[in-house]
């Protein structure tokens, strides 16, 4: 047997005793997953999906508060993003070495190199908590307010957009800055017009894919009570009103499969990838 | 400023570590001139022309462009003196996502401020447009203005390449290797182009060219590159068989050994 063939083997064989050690640590017990009346709420919870609720348990109807969660769901989102932008494309500028790597200077190169990787420590440290951990940070230092849901999506999303888009500055051909730079451009001329235009449709069309994560983030920050789908949601669930919540996951469902069409046209028309 | 050559290389040699690109190099053109820079690849075509723009110091010796030595010019200077320079790059150069237009326009970023390049590129004015209307229709493709550029063929591509040295309004334009990246019914074409442009605007012309036989039938200098020196220099009329062969025959170590590129 090859070498390669026994060290895939070794790996596999590695990879099922952790999961075999780990179920023992966590005690788990499939079990668990046929518990008496589980199967009936089970049952109960996917009927339901087929009755979804019109009216409230008090009688009302529920369309205002289903386009209410849209509205805030897509707000929230939308609100996110745009700040996410904001503070995405100065990072991934300062992220990306194309301003300094080619400098004549060695003291403009070293300082932009500390720059760089300066902005690079901060996005990861945006990046590297998730949305709703802001959330509950800011939560406890602001307070519930639209700010807080908005600036929690557009931490660790404007360090993503950051990061995305330092790299697809690095990885840009520099043929037309370098010539713009020849006759005479200053380096933010020679960046601005010979290099990040070659950026532009694949940062524009990746903004949009995290515009369709930033709905399901906005929606799940419902779970903390702020008034997106998820607050709507979570309350169903709470009082156990199945066919309400499939009302809410319908509406959450045709939001984003709504985006995606939208997404898809624009894709088609701009040529995006 | 009449008196000084456009550009004046005066025993200039440029060594990168161990490697020597070009040694005791001296070379003036004025305006009017078009010259072509003739030899093998490694010869130092291209490292002339860097040197010419100042993106390139030479190691020794020094380079005056317009009576201006560019080893004393500061940043603001120094592109002062590249925005007097028109370049047509072996590559293009150009922004293949921005259009015609804006490829043209940025000829004159090196006379613009930041919001006036700005401008030009993304909200042109009337006159603006018109200016490089004019200058596409010079070299044959003003039906390609509002085209995205990487729609366009190589052969046009090179034109927008030179309709943006043109657009500059230079007083002299440096083209490297013009003919390598178009198919060879262009080639002559191009570079007759380009010398007569050279000529209608009186602006001084060098460019680098691998095939001496164009080089010959549109150039009237030749200066011919080996090994990084100057193997001769002289009008393309009086050129010889002999200099021929100093220019293109192989010694048998260099027939074994890639010369860099």
């Amino acid at each position: 047997m090859s070498a390669r063939g026994s060290s895939r083997r070794r790996v596999l064989l590695g990879l099922l005793a952790a999961g075999v050690a780990s179920a023992i640590w966590l005690r788990l017990d499939p079990r668990a997953l046929f518990a008496p009346g589980s199967g009936e709420v089970l049952a109960r919870f996917f009927r339901a999906a087929l009755s979804p609720a019109l009216l409230s348990s008090t009688g009302a109807s529920l369309w205002p508060d289903v386009l209410d969660g849209i509205r805030a769901t897509v707000a929230f989102a939308a609100g996110g993003m745009t700040l996410a932008i904001a503070l995405g494309l100065p990072l991934g500028y300062l992220a990306s070495s194309a301003w300094w790597d080619e400098d004549p200077s060695p003291g403009r190169r070293r300082r932009g190199r500390v720059i760089t990787s300066a902005a690079r420590w901060l996005i990861a440290g945006m990046r590297s908590v998730h949305e709703l951990l802001w959330a509950m940070i800011l939560l406890a230092a602001l307070g519930r307010s639209t700010a807080t849901a908005i600036v929690a999506i557009a931490i660790p999303y404007g360090g993503t957009l950051a990061k995305v888009w330092s790299e697809l500055i690095d990885e840009s051909p520099r043929g037309g800055a370098r010539a713009l730079r020849a006759i005479g451009a200053r380096p933010g001329q020679s960046w601005l017009l010979g290099l990040a235009p070659r950026t532009l449709s694949d940062f524009a069309s990746y903004a949009f894919y995290r515009f369709e994560c930033a709905l399901r983030s906005s929606a799940i920050l419902g779970f903390l009570g702020f008034p997106t789908l998820g607050y709507h949601l979570s309350l169903a669930f709470d009082n156990l009103r199945y066919p309400e919540v499939w009302t809410f996951l319908y509406a959450l469902l045709g939001l984003i499969l709504a985006v995606e069409l939208w997404s898809a046209a624009l894709r088609r028309r701009e040529g995006w990838a | 400023m009449t008196g000084a050559p456009t550009f004046d290389l005066r025993d200039v040699s440029v060594r990168f570590g161990e490697l020597t690109a070009l040694a005791d190099v001296n070379l003036e053109v004025r305006a009017g001139e078009a010259v072509a820079l003739v030899g093998p690849s490694g010869a130092g075509k291209t490292t002339i022309l860097r040197l010419a723009n100042g993106t390139l110091r030479p190691t020794s010796g020094t380079v005056h462009v317009e009576g201006r030595d560019l080893a004393t010019l500061g940043g603001g200077d120094l592109r002062s003196v590249r925005a007097r320079i028109g370049l047509v790059p072996q590559e293009f150069g150009l922004v293949p996502e921005l259009r015609v237009l804006q490829n043209v326009v940025s000829g004159r970023v090196g006379r613009r401020s930041f919001a006036g390049s700005i401008r030009d590129t993304f909200f042109p004015t009337a006159d603006t447009v018109r200016d490089v209307h004019r200058v596409l229709e010079r070299v044959g493709i003003p039906e390609k203005l509002y085209e995205r550029t990487d729609r366009l063929s190589g052969g046009q591509q090179q034109r927008v390449a030179i309709a943006r040295a043109l657009y500059q309004q230079p007083a002299a334009i440096l083209a490297d290797e013009p003919v390598s990246n178009v198919d060879p019914a262009r080639a002559r074409a191009t570079t007759e182009l380009l010398v007569s442009l050279a000529r209608e605007r009186g602006i001084a012309l060098i460019v680098s060219l691998h095939h001496l036989e164009i080089a010959r039938g549109s150039f009237d200098r030749l200066v011919g590159l080996r090994g990084g020196r100057v193997a001769f220099d002289r009008p393309a009329s009086e050129l010889t068989e002999e200099d021929f062969s100093r220019l293109y025959d192989l010694t048998p170590d260099e027939i074994l050994e890639d010369g860099p590129a």
